[in-house]
């Protein structure tokens, strides 16, 4: 999977500054089509109506988490290839472990810099 | 001990005042007047009288007791001044973390948007461009205001905690309540959420794994992991 700056991208985190944020930073390196959610249930919503080339999620969001919307989106054939990275700051090694079982392509600790961001999304597209 | 004797022997003394008022009048053949009976009535509560006596001043002792250890309580319970914690400390708290929240809300806003017009700015004027920098750099210092005034507010907070904290530790010890009479505790519905869904938030300096370690856990070291699950 190549990486294509032309491909949507879905943010997905309960704070509006953390969204703007990633946002920012994705547009910084070189992304155009930038969209965002508030939590897991809206990200899936909008995911079964368009194709995002990547998924960028936060972890602790209400009603649904982003652990929780990592499950669903494997466990539907439509959507389970998209790639998905946590940015989060659970950082305890089972949160790991558990977001690696669900299958996530990436995992981010916050806070973090726009050189980390950009070195996991070119991981995740070269794999 | 003494108290015991004492109240066998009084037990028995009366048991015969009892048994010789039997054996005076074994032989009345059922004729029993009013004046017998208040006559065993007196030597009855006679009986109980002394066992009264002697019982009271134990059992006024215990509610004695009992009466200044309630006192006492009452003592440490308005020392906790509970009222003033739930009415004012812990409201007050609660505000300050509010206005926290909201002028590290604001100040990140107003960086963020200098930021954003430096960043989208038109750069062929350089000395309009400079200008620009400049300004917008004035308002991000500006902005950084905030730390002073969050500072103050965090240490009221800290200041409330402590307040609490004091009072609930003095309130134990002075109430000598063990921790093993502490009830056990239920789990409650975000509790649960929080351990299904695997909610820890964020970790000290020194808690959490670091980014490193967790490019460890999903690259090189996933061997090491994949063997936690065999």
């Amino acid at each position: 999977m190549a990486l294509d700056l032309q491909m949507p991208v879905l943010v997905v985190d309960d704070y509006k500054t953390m969204i703007r944020i990633i946002r920012n930073l994705l547009k910084q390196l070189g992304f155009e089509d930038i969209d965002d959610a508030a939590d897991g249930t809206e990200a899936l919503e909008k995911m079964k109506q368009r194709r995002y080339g990547l998924v960028i999620s936060d972890w602790n969001m209400e009603p649904m988490t982003g652990y929780e919307l990592l499950k669903q989106v494997r466990a539907d054939s439509g959507l389970s290839k998209t790639p998905f990275i946590m940015v989060t700051a659970e950082s305890k090694t089972e949160n790991v472990i558990a977001a690696k079982k669900a299958g996530v392509n990436n995992y981010i600790v916050k806070p973090f810099n726009a050189q980390t961001l950009k070195g996991k999304i070119e991981a995740v597209f070269s794999d | 001990m003494e108290r015991l004797d004492l109240m066998a022997n009084m037990k028995q003394e009366n048991v015969a005042r009892v048994i010789d008022f039997l054996e005076e009048n074994k032989n009345r053949d059922g004729e029993v007047s009013l004046t017998d009976v208040m006559h065993l009535a007196e030597v009855m509560s006679g009986s109980m009288y002394d066992f009264l006596s002697t019982v009271q001043p134990a059992v006024t002792e215990e509610l004695t007791s009992i009466a200044k250890e309630i006192r006492r309580m009452k003592e440490e319970i308005s020392q906790l001044r509970a009222n003033d914690m739930t009415g004012n400390k812990i409201p007050d708290a609660g505000r300050e973390l509010d206005a926290i929240v909201e002028a590290t809300e604001e100040a990140t806003n107003s960086i963020m948007e200098a930021a954003e017009e430096i960043m989208g700015a038109d750069t062929s004027d350089a000395e309009a461009y400079q200008e620009l920098v400049s300004n917008k750099m004035i308002g991000i210092f500006e902005a950084c205001t905030f730390q002073d005034i969050t500072g103050q507010r965090i240490s009221k907070v800290v200041s409330t905690l402590r307040y609490i904290d004091e009072r609930v530790t003095s309130f134990i010890e002075h109430l000598r309540i063990p921790e093993e009479l502490d009830a056990a505790l239920e789990e409650s519905e975000e509790e649960r959420r929080k351990r299904e869904l695997i909610l820890h938030g964020p970790q000290h300096t020194g808690e959490g794994v670091s980014q490193d370690d967790i490019d460890a856990l999903l690259g090189d070291a996933q061997a090491d992991i994949d063997k936690l699950f065999d």
